[in-house]
């Protein structure tokens, strides 16, 4: 009996083995499989103590294999072990690691998401003989070991809604919370709300959220995993990944793969390895805090000892955030700093003040990331200049605004007040001389006055009123050809001639309304006010972290077309003589990928537009995503914008939001679908993953026009469209009407 | 300036169908001009088809899938080698863009009307007003710039009310259009000062709805007017427009569409008019040029006036095209004596790029002209149009008519319903206007026209309306 029930013990071990490794030939699996089925095929004709004698060898070649297996492992090796049902989910941590817990928004399949699933936790602490009872809220994906219901851990929008509820339960209970990513990525799908607006409100509530938070993540896939992965401590399970894009994803994207087509093993090996999305790729460049050490091959649920450290580690690390904010924390700091997991006992809960410390600091930790990951390639000089400069802007906009604005703003009440008193006293009397002075000095008919107005020409600067009327015309207006609009079938919009269509009609058919895109030139030329773009930051540059292959000749031909070092222009420019600081997404680098230097410039431009009390516009002239080839330097801007942005926004600003042509996935998931005040063009597309990818992860045929602009403003993720013709009267229009109460023209 | 035989290089693709396209054809065959014509299938038995292969042989004739589609249209202009382009009226020919296209395409033809600036300059109301105003010709009180503050309009709101008051006028009304619109869309009269905020806020949603513009224009409702024009020509060099005289179009359906046009616009040797009607027609002539020249007019063209019954002349708009009822104004001129004045042949001789060669002096006018315009349709019911078949039109060729008509006179016509419902235009000649309202009498009573629709009731036309309309043409 013994024997039968570890001879097939080992059968498991060989067939999880032969999982992990997969397609690979390894001589090691086949020698393991080969040993093990010649024991089988030998095994009636032995006798009992040879049978003991040779499972016991057999067993230690097992051990001794999987030992060596596991030095060699390779990060595809590392994606196929967290995809294993047999790896441990959210169930085993919360049975393992915590001392009670009650599942709440849901159970099971009776659940809205059953992919995402959350628990109130206790964490039970004995010192001495006090017993401390610690309730965290526990929150992460739940793959159920396979179970169908729970989609793999792919959460779909209201999942993470869900999500953001009980956080926000957390945050008044004032608890900690502890999430656990175990997602290959968000559920692509655009409902009310879609899968990019609901990611976005999540990152930029959880950039506010005043309690610790402590992310441990084992399979981090892009969107899904941001969704609950803002955290104070990040924790990574070694053979976890943590990656922008699933490496098939990648190789789709590689080989620029059609509907249908699958990438060859080769090249998904090969973005795999060029992704670092290991453990220890991320701890190296700085993403991650911890890296917990797994079993040999992957922790499974019986490997009692590794949620022994799980829980080890995330104690600590609570104890850790809240210790690093709180007043009173010397010693057991100390103490955690000497050895992880010392006995300490440390209260979770927040004062007021810590809890605007721990803001500040999350704020820090995410804003000091990927500093590597983009080049500065300026004289240490002028750096240093620029950074005094930036510390007396400060200094000044601390002056002028805080205090003297404040100052002057009271006065000028004063007067306004003193003014509209002695109004009242002198109306009448004013009234009443006025009119006898005007009867004896003017003599003039008032009535002949209002002839000459109406019948005699008027002065009128007509120049600004006349549409059609550009500052910049288009190049694609120099070619004399037709141009068939795509919704000629549906409408019947004639050919339109192309110097017409994009000269005079700013490239909207005339039939229809169609918008064909336009170069983003167009857009800074007749915007904004003539001269008065002032490009800031434009020595940024994005560069290839990664060393990806092929990547660098891409970003070079790209920098030498558009001649623009990243992705995003940052300027300051005026609009009908109101400054506002600008971030552009073109979508002629890179697809206006967001990468390392494209967030860096966000950033900063979001942080001088807060000093200088301007109001902020995100014009996405196209945007593909994140950048793939920066692999997590790329995925890391999305927490590191949105907080970028929570932080302007609280501080009264007005953050604007325009979409022209197609904008999906990660930046609108996250900085730029946060925004109160989020516009598109029409005919832009506005959505999470296109067509393509929906199509790949769920199988769903998507209806058409599934993402375009007037689906997106019925889903409540935009307020409004508009006609490209009328953008700056728009914005004219928002910048009055719209925003906090810190915007120096109000 | 070019000579004759340079312009007998040129072939005119003629973009326009019916009536005007044969006109078009008769006129190049005048002045020795290869054409091409155009027709789409509703129209293949018009008249036009036939008289394009009688005069052009059948590789004039192009079948095209509509009239306004400009990529076709170019498209058979570049196959036939033609060399301009004649828009007629209606379609194209006040499409700015169109002309500018004519003119810059890369294979580039010449634009048979004004220039594409021009068009589009006095093709814009308020650009026209303000351009009549700089020159002091009157123009409908009101304002001349887009409107777009609520208080500004109620100012000139009330003062056009005043204004009114002032002038004497009864019961003011005044309009308020919408500055983008057009064609009677966006316009709404206000009786009453206190219900003009509420037209207003109509007038701009509607205008912010249609046009994405909230701007209006402020005028007075003129009542009662008559409505004049004057002709214009001019070569491409500007300089010197002359004018074939008024014409008075004050005959219209409920639509305000013209039914009969009187050349001149008044006749004071006959009628007796509440004011100086000689100096009102000097005036609006005088105007006209004027704005002409300012402008560097450089092809046909009509201003439109409207004179009140106190004999104040308003300048409406400026028509930049040829206009149907060039021919009544035509037919009374003379040019250095010489009759038979063909002013679509001017306009393409002009336009081609030759010289006028004559003054004013040399233009003169004789006698009354009266043009009728004969259409299948119920004056008595609100001048709904009749579709079916004629069966029998005819006419006997009086020498002072002459006809211009695409329905054919020797077998069955179908009206196709896509265009507009001219039948035919008859032009009557008389020495006074007398002698004109008889002779116009007399065709109209000899007119036969006669047809049926497909439940066999008998053709309806507006010739007893004609007839009745005809005593008082030109009396106000």
């Amino acid at each position: 009996m013994d024997i039968e029930k570890r001879t097939q013990e080992l059968r498991d071990r060989l067939k999880y083995v032969q999982d992990i490794f997969g397609p690979d030939e390894n001589s090691n699996v086949s020698m393991l499989d080969a040993k093990l089925n010649e024991f089988i095929l030998r095994e009636p004709s032995l006798t009992k103590q040879e049978v003991i004698r040779q499972l016991e060898t057999l067993e230690e070649l097992f051990r001794f294999l999987e030992k060596k297996l596991e030095r060699e492992l390779t990060p595809m090796n590392k994606v196929r072990i967290v995809r294993h049902p047999q790896r441990i989910c959210l169930k085993d941590i919360l049975e393992n690691v915590y001392d009670n817990y009650t599942e709440i928004g849901g159970q099971d399949d009776y659940s809205i998401d059953p992919s995402m699933l959350i628990a109130r936790a206790y964490v039970t602490r004995k010192r001495g003989k006090k017993v401390h009872n610690q309730p965290v809220m526990v929150i992460g994906q739940e793959k159920g070991h396979g179970q169908e219901f729970r989609n793999g851990g792919s959460v779909k929008p209201w999942g993470n809604a869900k999500a953001l509820h009980y956080m926000k339960v957390a945050e008044t209970e004032n608890i900690p919370i502890h999430t656990y990513i175990f997602t290959p990525g968000s559920y692509p799908i655009e409902d009310y709300p879609g899968a990019a607006q609901q990611i976005a409100k999540n990152l930029y509530e959880m950039a506010g959220l005043k309690v610790p938070i402590v992310a441990v993540i084992s399979e981090g896939g892009s969107g899904g995993a941001e969704a609950i992965g803002l955290a104070d401590t990040r924790i990574m399970m070694s053979h976890g990944y943590y990656s922008v894009i699933s490496p098939e994803g990648a190789a789709a994207i590689e080989g620029r793969l059609r509907g249908g087509q699958r990438a060859d093993l080769k090249l998904i090996e090969r973005c795999a390895d060029q992704l670092k999305m290991t453990a220890d790729d991320n701890k190296t460049m700085g993403y991650i805090d911890w890296k917990i050490h797994e079993p040999e091959l992957g922790a499974r649920p019986e490997h009692y000892d590794f949620f022994r450290k799980l829980r080890k580690a995330v104690i600590a690390s609570t104890d850790e955030i809240v210790l690093n904010v709180s007043g009173m924390r010397m010693l057991r700091s100390f103490a955690l700093k000497r050895h992880k997991g010392a006995n300490v006992y440390v209260r979770w809960t927040l004062s007021t003040r810590a809890k605007e410390r721990l803001l500040w600091v999350r704020y820090l930790k995410f804003r000091r990331m990927a500093q590597g990951a983009y080049l500065d390639k300026r004289h240490w000089f002028s750096r240093g200049s620029e950074a005094l400069g930036e510390v007396c802007s400060s200094l000044y906009s601390y002056f002028r605004y805080d205090l003297l604005g404040r100052q002057r703003k009271k006065v000028s009440e004063l007067a306004e007040d003193v003014h509209a008193e002695i109004q009242v006293v002198m109306g009448r009397s004013a009234r009443y001389w006025g009119k006898v002075l005007s009867k004896l000095f003017f003599k003039k008919d008032k009535k002949e006055v209002d002839k000459e107005e109406l019948t005699t020409l008027t002065p009128w600067n007509g120049s600004d009123q006349n549409l059609g009327q550009w500052q910049y015309i288009s190049p694609q207006a120099k070619e004399d050809q037709s141009i068939t609009c795509p919704n000629a079938g549906v409408h019947g919009c004639l050919d339109q001639w192309a110097p017409d269509l994009f000269g005079e009609w700013a490239g909207v058919c005339s039939f229809c309304g169609h918008h064909f895109p336009m170069e983003y030139q167009w857009y800074i030329h007749n915007i904004f006010d003539p001269g008065s773009v002032r490009e800031i930051f434009s020595e940024i540059e994005s560069i290839n972290p990664l060393q990806f292959d092929g990547f660098d000749l891409k970003l070079d031909e790209a920098k030498r077309r558009t001649g623009h070092k990243c992705g995003c222009m940052t300027f300051e420019a005026r609009i009908e003589g109101t400054t506002v600081m600008v971030a552009m997404f073109m979508a002629a680098f890179r697809g206006g990928s967001v990468g390392a230097a494209e967030g860096e410039k966000f950033i900063r431009a979001m942080e001088r537009a807060r000093k200088k009390q301007l109001p902020f516009l995100s014009y996405v002239h196209g945007t593909a995503g994140i950048r793939i080839q920066e692999g997590v330097n790329g995925v890391i801007q999305m927490p590191r914008c949105t907080m970028a942005v929570r932080r302007y926004s609280e501080a009264g600003g007005l953050y604007l939001v325009l979409y022209d042509t197609n904008s999906y996935a990660g930046p609108v998931a996250s900085f730029l679908g946060c925004s109160p005040y989020q516009f598109a063009v029409r005919s832009a597309n506005v959505g999470f993953a296109g067509p393509g990818v929906i199509k790949e992860t769920t199988g769903l045929d998507i209806p058409p026009n599934y993402h375009n602009a007037f689906q997106a403003l019925s889903r409540g993720h935009i307020q409004g469209i508009w006609d490209r013709r009328e953008i700056r009267h728009n914005l004219v229009q928002s910048l009055q009407t719209m925003g906090g109460r810190n915007l120096y023209y109000r | 300036m070019k000579t004759t035989n340079e312009l007998k290089k040129h072939k005119v693709l003629i973009a326009n169908r019916g009536e005007i396209a044969i006109r078009i054809m008769e006129a190049c065959c005048k002045l020795g001009l290869k054409f091409v014509a155009l027709f789409t299938a509703p129209d293949q038995h018009s008249e036009h088809c036939v008289m394009a292969q009688k005069l052009g042989g059948d590789e004039s004739l192009y079948r095209v899938s509509s009239y306004l589609d400009a990529n076709e249209i170019f498209a058979v202009a570049d196959h036939a080698k033609a060399t301009a382009i004649h828009p007629g009226y209606g379609f194209f020919a006040e499409d700015y863009r169109f002309a500018r296209r004519v003119a810059q395409r890369e294979r580039k033809l010449i634009f048979i009307g004004p220039s594409w600036q021009v068009i589009r300059e006095l093709g814009d109301k308020i650009n026209t007003k303000r351009l009549a105003r700089k020159l002091g010709v009157p123009t409908v009180p009101g304002s001349d710039k887009p409107v777009t503050d609520d208080l500004e309009a109620e100012n000139i709101a009330k003062s056009l009310f005043d204004f009114q008051k002032e002038q004497g006028v009864g019961n003011p009304v005044i309009l308020v259009k919408a500055s983008a619109g057009g064609g009677g869309m966006g316009i709404e009269e206000v009786t009453d000062l206190d219900k003009f905020r509420s037209v207003l806020r109509r007038i701009k949603n509607y205008s912010k709805r249609q046009f994405r513009d909230e701007s209006v224009l402020i005028e007075q409702r003129i009542f009662d007017f008559n409505h004049l024009e004057v002709q214009v020509l001019a070569d491409r060099t500007g300089m010197s427009p002359v004018h074939f005289g008024t014409r008075n179009c004050s005959v219209q359906s409920l639509g305000r569409q013209k039914r009969i046009e009187v050349a001149p616009g008044f006749d004071p040797t006959s009628t007796r008019y509440a004011f100086d009607a000689q100096k009102v027609l000097e005036d609006i002539t005088e105007y006209s040029l004027r704005m002409a020249k300012e402008a560097g007019y450089d092809n046909i063209g009509t201003w439109e006036w409207i004179v009140s019954p106190t004999g104040q002349p308003f300048l409406m708009e400026v028509n930049t095209r040829i206009q149907v009822e060039n021919g009544v104004s035509a037919r009374i001129a003379s040019i250095k004596g010489q009759k038979g004045v063909d002013l679509i042949a001017e306009q393409i001789r002009v336009g081609l790029g030759a010289a006028l060669g004559y003054a004013q002096e040399d233009i003169c006018l004789e006698g009354v002209g009266i043009e009728y315009r004969i259409i299948a349709e119920d004056p008595d019911n609100k001048f709904i149009p009749w579709v079916g078949r004629i069966t029998s039109f005819d006419w006997p060729d009086f020498p002072w008519l002459t006809m211009h008509t695409q329905v054919p006179r020797d077998r069955e016509y179908e009206i196709p319903t896509d265009f507009d419902p001219n039948l035919a235009l008859a032009i009557v000649w008389g020495q006074t206007l007398e002698e004109a309202r008889i002779r116009g009498k007399e065709f109209l009573h000899a007119l036969t026209l006669c047809g049926e629709n497909a439940s066999g009731e008998a053709l309806k036309s507006n010739i007893s309306f004609l007839e009745r309309k005809s005593d008082t043409v030109l009396v106000f």
